[in-house]
């Protein structure tokens, strides 16, 4: 693992340094709560100053305040959506690829469906029948994106599987668990680990994407997409109300992006069969 | 290779059949109605009898797998009835759309793959050089920028600020002719049409570098370097050739995000394309509207991805086979 | 990103508040184009089947109406040169004028009239304006080219507020299916203008109708946009592609620190008949004590949601009518905003944190309820922040939720909620508030989605609705005004300010409490002038 790490590229470790930072910002951002749900009226669309770094919202609440609260709702629900999508996508890809035949025809036919199906709709539509928890967020993205990660995954399985020392393994009777997990798991990881970095940067635009289309998360518990979702009426007047949460989205979805192509690289050098 | 585009045709089937049955079943299980929308926010709230009567106008009342029955019916005449909203039929509003959105969408994957694949190429064929990081760097932040911010800051940019793009539509009102008309039909383009593009600019610009990348230090590469081909033939002719395959697959994800993500570009800049008419008919439960927009929309992606598959297996024999994918 | 200028505030003039009558003044010019903003697409230009606002500001040019509320809401003569309403409110009578005609010369009678109203009532025809107006309806019939007699089954006092109805061409739609006639997008007109073009998803263009029998109206034509985004429309009147938008608080609050704004144009706002209030569900063990009802309203600071949120446009409201409508009472004060009374109440009413857990429970049931508002809405999410945040000091747990409109509209109307955040706007001035808070309309009959049940407010209501004189029935809602203070159906909040922003050469401006749309001349007696912006 630490090998693993050691050949990330240079801008892969400062990404490492950013997550890795805004992991620590997310655990201090209780704190910071309170302040971030003080409506205080009188307070109203306030430019960023001394006292309000980051302006206030259009009900007095300081802004920086609420990007660090949200902080840890969208790296969490980010990353939850993107565990699903990941673990969904890898059972049904790796079992299809693995098994052929007709499971694979059929649940080949199941992620057509889901890749096909017209995203925007089963949102709204999730959104009018879940009530807007984090919960229904994270099922919501994680069930539009998981067929991605289906046919990745079957079709690096279905790569393990044609490869000499898996037949090797398996003319030689070894069972299918031992091959699963001696020979297959240890190749799919790194795409898994890959995968699962982009997913998350992905995952976290695609919340924000949400809450701007108003069937995110509820007030006042708002990720930056759902401060965010505040800003058109007022972006005239007030263009820091978009600015920082966007810049907050920014950051981070750079980062995990990076982070994602500094471990496909230093997973590529591993010599082999990519 | 028609017995396996035979095969890959039939298994769509069962497919487009799972898609609709899907559609029509949350359409009709989510809360609300045609009646509860009616009339938008600005609609009057109906009751009692007069609601009684509207739902039984619209067949509310009718148990769902006869309203199913009825619609598949319908749909394999090649009548997708007609919208609740204005009672004109659906293919008439569709068609009224769909050269708007095939304008903005059809741009847009032109610019990007027309930006994309030179792009792509150039870094990928000098992998560590500066064009590389710096284009990488750019590549990367565009990737990161979510489209409806990026959206808003080039409006409050561009069309408030300086003033030098028009703020939204089409064209403008009157809308001159000829080839001024031209000109400012361009103009209203510009902005939709960038946001639009960015996203999977990027996306796509990346992969090809990737391939590209990979593709460079491979054998029959080389051995076209040795037989003499300058480094841009060699790139180009084969490195690229090769990596073209899984970007044609690529591209059948491409599309669905490009019309996915029209929905938001149209109603910022007030694009009467299918996005914006989607959206709208999901929100005043236009039930014909929106299933017949979920069938197109799924067809065309399947569409898409038969298309790649086939492409694939023309290149890739073992594909045909069925020993692979 | 460079840093945006800080605007600099130049001299505003001041908002009109109040009502403006500009039509006695001096015509400048005739002809010119007015272009307006329509907030959506239009379904239909079938006066029966309208239902949202897009479809009443165009057919207002087209489609007169047999009666007409004026500026003062005093019911006027349209089409009908005169009515009649009998003795014992059961009966209207009205006669058309004998010069009206339709744009292709042929005269509107009185059996165009009982068409339309039969069309109304008719179970295959969807009517949502005008079906719950017609409902006691017993008979309706055209005794000549000119006379209407139609018949309802109980006195009313508003009967005659029905009548101010367009009309459509009967013979339009001999033999064709009413709902799917080419007619219903290329009508008709009676009105001073004629439908030119409609476009879909761009623009509806008018101009005058020749055969009109009024004076015609002075510009040449009229075109609507269909602009949804107010920003948008706002950028489009200042950039000089739009004469008139409404505005909402904060594009008022840019306007007025726009220089670019003043240069070409103004504000006008005045109070209209609309109201906010949240609705709250009196049959649910939470709601049912009306202590804990005034308790919520003592709750929300109204006094600064007036002070800040809409920055002393708008007036606190105490009952289910606004300021301006008869109905209101101006001598029943609004309770004040008192959290420490509310949390009395809420104690007295058995409320109490038993198990300390920081939520209030009573009988085993804890305080925790979802606060609804449309998704749409800003000012009502902010709304409800305040109260959710107000109420979470005294121990009340309310979780706003936003929902998208059709699903908060059936839950609203099916009495599926616990609270929610609504707007009553006000399309006529009848004060009348029996649809919405007599026991008799609980969901799915009615309009009375928060199951309100007040005995002795029914008998008052219902015998409002038979009293025939005005003054008696003014005297009557006076008390329901009291009652209604003190037992809380709802939580009243405020009457804001309606707010529209027009290009300084558009004149002839008449205001009044139902807004533009509602009265007669309206829109159509706007006039413009070639000034410079």
């Amino acid at each position: 693992m630490k090998a693993f790490l050691g050949r990330l590229p240079g801008s892969g470790r400062a990404a490492l340094a950013v997550v890795l930072g805004l992991w620590i910002v997310a655990a201090f951002a209780p704190a910071a709560s309170r302040t971030a749900s003080a409506i205080r009226l009188e307070a109203r669309l306030l430019p960023p100053s001394a006292s309000h770094p980051f302006g206030t919202d259009d009900l007095g609440r300081d802004l920086l305040a609420r990007v660090v609260a949200a902080t840890p709702i969208s790296l969490a629900i980010g990353l939850t959506a993107a565990a699903v999508s990941l673990l969904v996508g890898f059972a049904v890809g790796g079992v299809s690829g693995y098994l052929g035949g007709l499971v694979d025809l059929l649940l080949s036919r199941v992620v057509e469906v889901v890749l096909c199906f017209p995203v925007l709709f089963l949102l709204l539509a999730l959104a009018a029948f879940l009530p807007p928890s984090p919960s229904a967020v994270v099922l919501a993205i994680g069930l539009t994106t998981w067929p991605g990660d289906a046919r990745y995954a079957r079709a690096e399985i279905l790569k393990a599987k044609s490869l000499d020392y898996t037949r090797a393994a398996r003319a030689a009777g070894a069972s299918t668990p031992r091959i699963l997990v001696r020979h297959l798991l240890p190749n799919v990881l790194a795409p898994l680990i890959v995968s699962a970095a982009f997913g998350v940067a992905w995952a976290i635009l695609a919340e924000a994407a949400l809450s701007f289309l108003g069937v995110g998360l509820p007030p006042p518990a708002s990720s930056w997409g759902g401060i965010l979702s505040a800003a058109p009426a007022y972006i005239e007047e007030a263009w820091w109300m978009a600015l920082f949460p966007g810049l907050a989205l920014f950051l981070t979805v750079s980062a995990y992006n990076l982070l994602a192509e500094g471990l496909r690289r230093a997973s590529t050098e591993r010599g082999g069969y990519r | 290779m028609t017995r396996y585009i035979a095969r890959r045709l039939l298994l769509a089937v069962p497919t487009l059949a799972g898609i609709v049955v899907l559609v029509f079943l949350l359409l009709h299980l989510a809360p609300g109605s045609p009646v509860s929308a009616m009339g938008g926010e600005s609609g009057r709230r109906v009751s009692g009898r007069a609601a009684q009567e509207m739902r039984r106008l619209y067949g509310l009342d009718r148990p769902l797998t006869e309203r199913f029955v009825k619609w598949v019916g319908r749909v394999a005449r090649f009548d997708l009835g007609e919208s609740f909203v204005d009672r004109r039929p659906v293919s008439e509003r569709l068609r009224e759309a769909l050269p708007y959105t095939l304008e903005l969408n059809g741009l847009a994957l032109l610019l990007t793959l027309a930006i994309a694949i030179p792009l792509g190429v150039e870094a990928g064929g000098h992998p560590e050089s500066a064009f590389d990081r710096i284009s990488g760097a750019a590549l990367f932040a565009l990737y990161s920028t979510p489209s409806f911010w990026a959206a808003l800051l080039l409006q409050t940019l561009f069309s408030v600020k300086w003033k030098w793009l028009p703020l939204y539509g089409v064209a403008s009102d009157p809308a001159p002719s000829g080839l001024a008309g031209l000109a400012d039909r361009l103009a209203h383009l510009i902005l939709p049409v960038a946001c639009l593009t960015y996203g999977s600019l990027a996306f796509y610009a990346r992969l090809v570098r990737a391939g590209v990348a990979e593709a460079r230090t491979a054998d029959y590469v080389l051995a076209a370097r040795a037989r003499g081909l300058s480094r841009r033939e060699a790139l180009w002719k084969h490195a690229f050739r090769n990596a073209l395959l899984p970007l044609i697959t690529l591209l059948g994800l491409v599309l669905p995000g490009l019309l996915s993500g029209s929905v938001i570009i149209e109603r910022i800049f007030a694009w009467p394309g299918l996005g914006r008419l989607y959206f709208d008919s999901i929100l005043s439960r236009d039930y014909p509207v929106v299933l017949a927009l979920s069938l197109v929309g799924a067809v065309a992606t399947l569409a898409v991805t038969l298309a790649a598959d086939v492409a694939y297996a023309v290149a890739d024999p073992r594909v045909r086979d069925g020993t692979g994918p | 990103m460079g840093a945006l200028p800080t605007p600099v505030p130049t001299a505003a003039p001041e908002p009109v508040l109040g009502y403006i009558d500009e039509s006695k003044k001096r015509v400048p010019m005739e002809g010119g184009v007015l272009r307006r903003r329509l907030v959506g697409e239009p379904g239909t230009l079938n006066a029966v089947l309208q239902s949202g606002l897009p479809e009443q500001q165009v057919l207002q040019y087209l489609s007169r109406n047999l009666l007409d509320f004026d500026s003062r809401l005093n019911l006027v003569p349209g089409l009908a040169e005169r009515y009649q309403v009998s003795a014992d409110g059961r009966e209207v009578r009205l006669t058309i004028r004998s010069d009206a005609l339709w744009e292709d010369g042929s005269p509107v009678t009185a059996r165009d009239a009982a068409f339309t109203i039969h069309r109304i009532v008719d179970p295959a025809v969807a009517s949502p304006v005008f079906k719950p107006v017609f409902e006691g309806l017993v008979s309706v019939e055209a005794l000549d080219d000119r006379s209407l007699v139609a018949k309802f089954r109980e006195p009313y006092a508003y009967h005659a507020m029905a009548f101010v109805l367009p009309l459509l061409p009967e013979k339009r739609y001999s033999g064709k299916k009413f709902a799917r006639a080419r007619e219903n997008r290329a009508p008709l007109s009676d009105g001073p203008y004629r439908l030119v073009s409609w476009k879909p998803q761009d623009a509806i263009i008018l101009e005058r109708n020749p055969r009109y029998f009024g004076p015609p109206g002075h510009f040449d034509r009229v075109q609507f946009r269909i602009l949804p985004e107010s920003s948008v429309a706002y950028r489009a009147l200042v950039a000089g592609d739009l004469d008139e938008t409404q505005i909402d608080e904060s594009l008022k609050e840019r306007a007025t620190r726009d220089p670019d704004f003043n240069r070409c144009c103004r504000v006008v706002e005045f109070y209209n008949l609309d109201y906010n209030y949240i609705a709250v569900n009196n049959r649910s063990p939470l709601f049912s004590d009306a202590r804990v009802r005034r308790a919520v309203t003592m709750l929300l600071d109204r006094p600064a949601i007036v002070r800040n949120l809409f920055r002393g446009s708008a007036r606190i409201i105490s009952g289910p009518w606004a300021p301006d409508s008869p109905g209101y009472d101006a001598s029943v004060r609004p309770l004040p905003f008192d959290p420490a009374g509310a949390a009395r109440l809420l104690a007295e009413a058995g409320w109490r944190d038993s198990n300390g857990d920081g939520t209030l429970d009573r009988a085993g049931k804890e305080f925790d309820f979802e606060l609804l508002v449309s998704a749409g809405s800003n000012i009502g999410r902010q709304i409800d922040e305040m109260l959710a945040a107000e109420l979470a000091r005294v121990g009340v747990k309310a979780r706003v939720r936003p929902l998208e409109w059709a699903s908060f509209i059936e839950r609203i109307d099916a009495g599926d909620f616990e609270a929610a955040s609504l707007a009553w706007s006000a399309s006529d001035p009848n004060p009348d508030p029996f649809p919405y808070w007599h026991s008799s309309q609980w969901p799915p009959r009615g309009l009375n989605s928060g199951f309100y049940r007040n005995p002795e407010a029914d008998r008052l209501m219902e015998e409002a609705r038979r009293q025939m004189t005005e003054d008696e029935r003014i005297r009557i809602y006076h008390r329901l005004h009291a009652i209604f203070r003190d037992d809380a159906p709802a939580v009243f909040v405020t009457n804001a300010s309606a707010k529209y922003a027009f290009r300084r050469q558009i004149g002839g401006l008449v205001t009044s409490p139902i807004g533009f749309t509602g009265i007669w001349p309206g829109p159509v007696g706007w006039w413009g002038t070639k000034a410079a912006p």
